[in-house]
């Protein structure tokens, strides 16, 4: 039997621990489980049968409708047309029942971070225009080459970039979650390669759909796994410096599970094209909502340049 | 199922193989399964066992060597031309270890349908295979459900029912019962067994002895130097414990009385029972007491 070292005996001082700096960072464990909780709404959502024509409709008549809608709206510069196409997105979420707690993070999350990347555009520094708050004086001067502004003010040129963007990526985000949440993955993705996306492409992302959540657990797991073995908050530096030596590892596990799946889609018959069970079927309501899509695309545009 | 008793299903002959940059990982196996046979490989972990079945089931080529499928030899150029590759993949399944990556669809009903389309068969066919195969394994319940969401049992079974789905007459299972509770394990098993009566031909990989009165009327083994040490019925192969140590398939284990410590060589062949080649030693004489 083997021997035990003096320091694993019953009895054995233990080592004293280095004084550790107490701080209440969880940053990386909140991260990963709201990581966690949106990836599976996102990938758990069914279409429920016979809940709104949108979600009945063939998958590629949806994206052609979705992608118009979004190209559309990235060129519309008014306010009134943007909060138009917005409110349609609502309108039609609505319409199709998408629950509330699939919307909400979205139009949340979407105008407060577009809102934070655009505030610098609000300032006069960035954006011309007469100033409508002014924000701090200065007597001027340099900045070794750069000259200092003798005022930095919100004007209102910059208040309507920042608002156009803001209202602009809010309304596509709104589009694009319509379509994602009337639309199984892996219909969409079926509409996608039905509609010419190359094969290769599409066989990514129904990967990446699929092992998001697997690779996101394995993620946790590695965090649970260093909190266990944890005597103490390890501070903000250390923490970012393990989540980046983590995603290594998860990096190493991608890869590892991309070639078993890859070995058993071959075991069972995969030559490099995917067939679905149901394949879409394209009716006389699909080119309804194509034509439709397309009128209110056209209507949105016009009524932009009329307003410029 | 397809073919007669008895027939060479694989010739595995003179086999070797490495990774790109590894060292070998099987070293000059040689060996045939016959159709209907119940054959385990048994090693300890790293001697090679997935990596055979991943050469049987056409996923990896020798480096020397050659494997035969029903007479016909096995390379990727063989495998790539219908209508052999088309039906070696219906005729063997394999189950990989790891079901999170076998179950790669977004429902269960999905999983057991990729095989057979890839087939090319009707979707009426599809369907009704999905409906037997979800029956026969006892996971309709499961049918619209997400696979990543399953416990492991579930997924094990929805993994073995994709392959079913296929009517396959060889069955590659690469360690199918490990992290399974023993509900699932027995199972598991007790799905196996009666495939096995209906004529599947099984190939089980696994360092689990336990499993082998249950799974296998033959075993190979292979060392730790990736080579097949024995081929034989499992009850002379468990018996002999000196080539089981010798390939690490059992230890010598040791515990104590009080100050009396008892040596003796450990296996399971049967859960939760014991064969022990007692070798007791008192600490302070250390002399040998039979």
């Amino acid at each position: 039997m083997a021997t035990l070292p003096e320091w694993l005996r019953p009895g054995a001082r233990p080592v004293s621990l280095l004084p550790q700096r107490a701080t209440a960072h969880r940053l990386l464990r909140r991260t990963l489980g709201a990581m966690g909780r949106s990836i599976s709404l996102l990938v758990r959502e069914p279409d429920g049968p016979g809940v709104g024509a949108l979600r009945t409709a063939d998958p590629r008549a949806k994206l052609l409708a979705a992608v118009g809608l979004i190209v559309a709206t990235t060129f519309l510069r008014g306010l009134l047309p943007l909060a138009a196409c917005l409110a349609l997105a609502l309108a039609l979420s609505a319409a199709a029942k998408v629950p509330g707690r699939r919307l909400l993070p979205v139009m949340i999350a979407v105008p407060l971070a577009s809102t934070a990347l655009l505030l610098p555009a609000t300032l006069n520094i960035v954006s011309g225009g007469p100033p409508l708050l002014v924000l701090w004086r200065s007597a001027g001067g340099a900045f070794g080459p750069w000259r200092l502004p003798e005022v930095v003010a919100v004007t209102a040129d910059g208040l309507l970039v920042a608002g156009r963007m803001v209202l602009r990526t809010t309304a596509c985000a709104a589009l694009a979650l319509l379509l994602a949440a009337t639309t199984r993955p892996q219909r969409l993705l079926g509409g996608l390669r039905s509609l010419g996306v190359p094969q290769a492409f599409v066989m990514v992302l129904a990967m990446a759909e699929r092992y998001l959540a697997v690779l996101l657990r394995s993620a946790q797991e590695l965090h649970l796994a260093r909190l266990a073995r944890s005597v103490a908050p390890i501070g903000v530096r250390r923490e970012e410096a393990w989540a980046a030596a983590g995603v290594g590892a998860v990096f190493r596990r991608t890869r590892s599970l991309a070639d078993a799946v890859t070995l058993a889609m071959v075991s069972r018959g995969f030559t490099g094209e995917v067939r679905l069970l149901r394949p879409a079927c394209w009716r006389r309501t699909d080119w309804l909502l194509v034509a439709a899509a397309a009128a209110v695309a056209a209507g949105l545009l016009i009524l932009d340049r009329r307003l410029a | 199922m397809s073919g007669s008793q008895g027939e060479t299903v694989f010739a595995v002959e003179a086999v070797r193989f490495a990774y790109a940059g590894q060292p070998l990982c099987l070293d000059g196996v040689s060996f045939d399964v016959r159709r209907g046979e119940r054959l385990a490989l048994v090693g300890a972990n790293g001697s090679g066992k997935s990596t055979l079945l991943h050469l049987l089931n056409g996923l990896f080529f020798p480096g020397e060597g050659r494997i035969a499928y029903l007479g016909s030899p096995l390379t990727e150029a063989v495998l790539d031309a219908a209508p052999f590759g088309p039906r070696f993949r219906q005729e063997v399944g394999f189950l990989f270890q790891n079901s999170d990556a076998q179950l790669f669809c977004p429902t269960v009903e999905d999983e057991l349908a990729f095989g057979p389309l890839q087939m090319g068969w009707t979707q009426a066919e599809v369907f009704r295979r999905i409906e037997d195969t979800l029956a026969l394994l006892e996971i309709s319940r499961l049918r619209g459900r997400f696979p990543a969401g399953l416990s492991a049992g579930e997924k094990k079974r929805v993994a073995l029912a994709s392959l079913l789905v296929l009517a396959p007459s060889v069955l590659l299972l690469d360690e199918p019962t490990a992290g399974l509770d023993p509900r699932s394990q027995s199972l598991l098993l007790e799905i196996l067994e009666a495939l096995h009566t209906r004529g599947l031909t099984l190939v089980t990989a696994t360092h689990d002895l336990t499993l082998l009165p249950h799974l296998a009327d033959r075993v190979l083994v292979l060392s730790e130097e990736h080579r097949l040490v024995a081929d034989g019925e499992p009850e002379p192969v468990l018996a002999d414990t000196e080539m089981l140590l010798a390939v690490n398939l059992i230890h010598a284990h040791s515990h104590r009385h009080g100050r009396l410590v008892h040596t003796h060589p450990h296996q399971h062949v049967v859960a939760h029972e014991h064969v022990h080649g007692h070798h007791h030693e008192h600490e302070d004489q250390a002399e040998p007491k039979k």
